[in-house]
């Protein structure tokens, strides 16, 4: 990356266009002032945040090394193409605008990675994703979205009011000390290599949802609390994904729900379950017991207390 | 000072939708969203959620309920591919949709309107919910609801007709009756939801 790209970062080298440049430069005041109103009012800008750094990107398309960092405004896709790199400097909020064109009550903008993305925020200035609508709510935006990406890396990030906190498809990805809240799937997955540690994943409709199609997960030390449905396993599982060493707790439906064909058992050993009463946390699964179609899940040695979320770091990559 | 300020609104106008045309989805993984109508009754919103609520909570898929004002309205939606699937009557389907005779048989006019809606128009009658409907029947026909899916439908989402079909028979008229009465003074989605849990379906 050259380095004047990291210390200019409201002004990356993307296919996009900064929308506050290109008007500003158009030398029409009148036309000028109103594209802007226009543009602010339809990217859910105009929030009187007085934000410092401030980038309005209309769905840019990167293909090269850019840094952001402040305030990053995305109406539309944003897409990192297979020889782009993204990197969010700690601290960084990305809003999304609310915008449905196609009124099916999931918002349109959204972050596509094909290429790398690497979004490390702190514990004291973490990077976050979130709706730009004045009452924020769950599908706002759409996604995170990790597709065939070369490169995934995230650490202390929070993604909220989307429909998928992240969705992860054919890519290798790392995902640590992050919080999804507010989504419809806090995380979803299939066809990956991932490692999910340290995270809190709540108040979501469905914490973490898969379908395994072959998945080398291993998800440890997450604290996946209060959603609707903690772990959906929608279907194609194989019982290969490992979930151990969670805590999955307050789940307001069912705590492991499997999907309509999801024929075969899930095993998820050695989490902790607000109870360590194994009848007591099998009443908490939709599985053959609802419907004889489906596979059992099962929970072997479930734990007598909660897991130390933040002690993942030892047991990082040990299934990988 | 007017002539000046056209070429600059056209400017924006143009500038604004090329914005919105620009946004439009890239198609991805949230799937298709399927579309469940309802001809706007009482009875028709407590099924439309029914089978929204079975759907998405079984299968994840993103479901969303549009409203019609009348049979011929949803029919014609479920032609142009706009809508996924609605409950329909029987007598309805074969006098005011078909335009053919009166069959008074219950069972013969199911497989009537199941066969001419798979034969001539790319639609599949599902399993009967289990009630009749006199009060939209045309003279004559005792009416069945079932849903009636658009057959492009069941083949991208080909688990959803045995999904569907757990509510054949589930609700006879009775019951239909007694849900209608709580959709009075309750959400309606509450209402179908609680019904759902209780007979284990989600």
């Amino acid at each position: 990356m050259a380095p004047w790209k990291a210390n200019v970062p409201n002004r990356p080298r993307t296919g996009g266009r900064s929308i506050e440049r290109d008007a500003m430069n158009r030398g029409q005041p009148l036309a000028s002032v109103l594209l802007l109103t226009c543009l602010l009012l339809v990217s859910g800008g105009c929030q009187g945040r007085g934000a410092k750094n401030l980038l309005i990107l209309h769905s840019p398309v990167i293909t090269e090394a850019v840094v952001w960092s402040g305030e990053v405004r995305i109406s539309g896709v944003a897409t990192v193409k297979k020889e782009g790199r993204l990197t969010i400097l700690p601290g960084t909020r990305v809003v999304f605008s609310k915008i449905d064109l196609d009124g099916d009550g999931i918002g349109d903008s959204e972050l596509l990675v094909e290429g790398e993305l690497l979004a490390r925020g702190t514990a004291e200035a973490p990077i976050v994703f979130t709706s730009g609508a004045a009452k924020p709510k769950k599908a706002d935006w759409k996604y995170l979205y990790l597709d065939f990406a070369r490169r995934a890396e995230l650490s202390w990030v929070v993604s909220e009011y989307a429909y998928s906190g992240v969705q992860i498809h054919f890519c290798q990805a790392r995902i640590v000390d992050s919080t999804f809240r507010y989504n419809v799937d806090g995380v979803r997955f299939s066809t990956v290599k991932l490692e999910l540690a340290g995270n809190r994943i709540h108040d979501n409709s469905h914490g973490l949802r898969y379908e395994e199609r072959g998945s080398t997960a291993h998800i440890h030390h997450n604290e996946i609390r209060d959603n609707e449905i903690g772990i959906f396993v929608v279907t194609r599982g194989d019982d290969k994904a490992v979930i151990e060493g969670n805590n999955i707790v307050g789940s307001l439906a069912y705590s492991v729900k499997l999907g309509l064909e999801q024929q075969g058992d899930v095993t998820l050993p050695g989490n902790w379950w607000g109870n360590s009463d194994p009848e007591a946390v099998a009443s908490t699964f939709f599985d053959r017991r609802f419907d004889s179609s489906l596979g059992t899940v099962r929970a072997p040695e479930p734990l007598a207390a909660p897991v130390s979320i933040e002690t993942w770091h030892l047991h990082q990559g040990d299934h990988l | 000072m007017k002539k000046a300020f056209f070429p600059h609104l056209a400017l924006v106008l143009a500038s604004f939708i090329l914005l919105a045309a620009a946004v439009l989805p890239a198609g991805a993984c949230v799937g298709k969203t399927l579309v469940i109508g309802s001809t706007g009754t009482v009875q028709q919103d407590i099924l439309a959620q029914l089978l929204s609520i079975l759907i998405s909570e079984r299968t994840g898929t993103s479901v969303k309920v549009q409203r019609f004002d009348s049979s011929a309205a949803a029919h014609a939606s479920l032609l142009k591919a706009e809508l996924d699937l609605y409950v329909e009557y029987t007598g309805v389907g074969q006098v005011e949709i078909l335009h053919g005779a009166a069959i008074a048989d219950p069972e013969a006019l199911y497989q009537a309107v199941k066969d001419a809606y798979n034969q001539d128009l790319n639609l599949v009658w599902l399993k009967p919910i289990g009630f009749d409907e006199p009060r939209v029947a045309p003279a004559g026909v005792t009416a069945q609801a079932a849903p009636v899916v658009r057959k492009d439908t069941l083949k991208k989402f080909p688990a959803l007709a045995r999904l569907i079909n757990k509510l054949g028979g589930a609700i006879d008229a009775s019951a239909m009756q007694r849900l209608e009465a709580k959709a009075a003074g309750e959400n309606i989605a509450a209402v179908a939801r609680q019904f759902l849990k209780d007979g284990q379906l989600i």
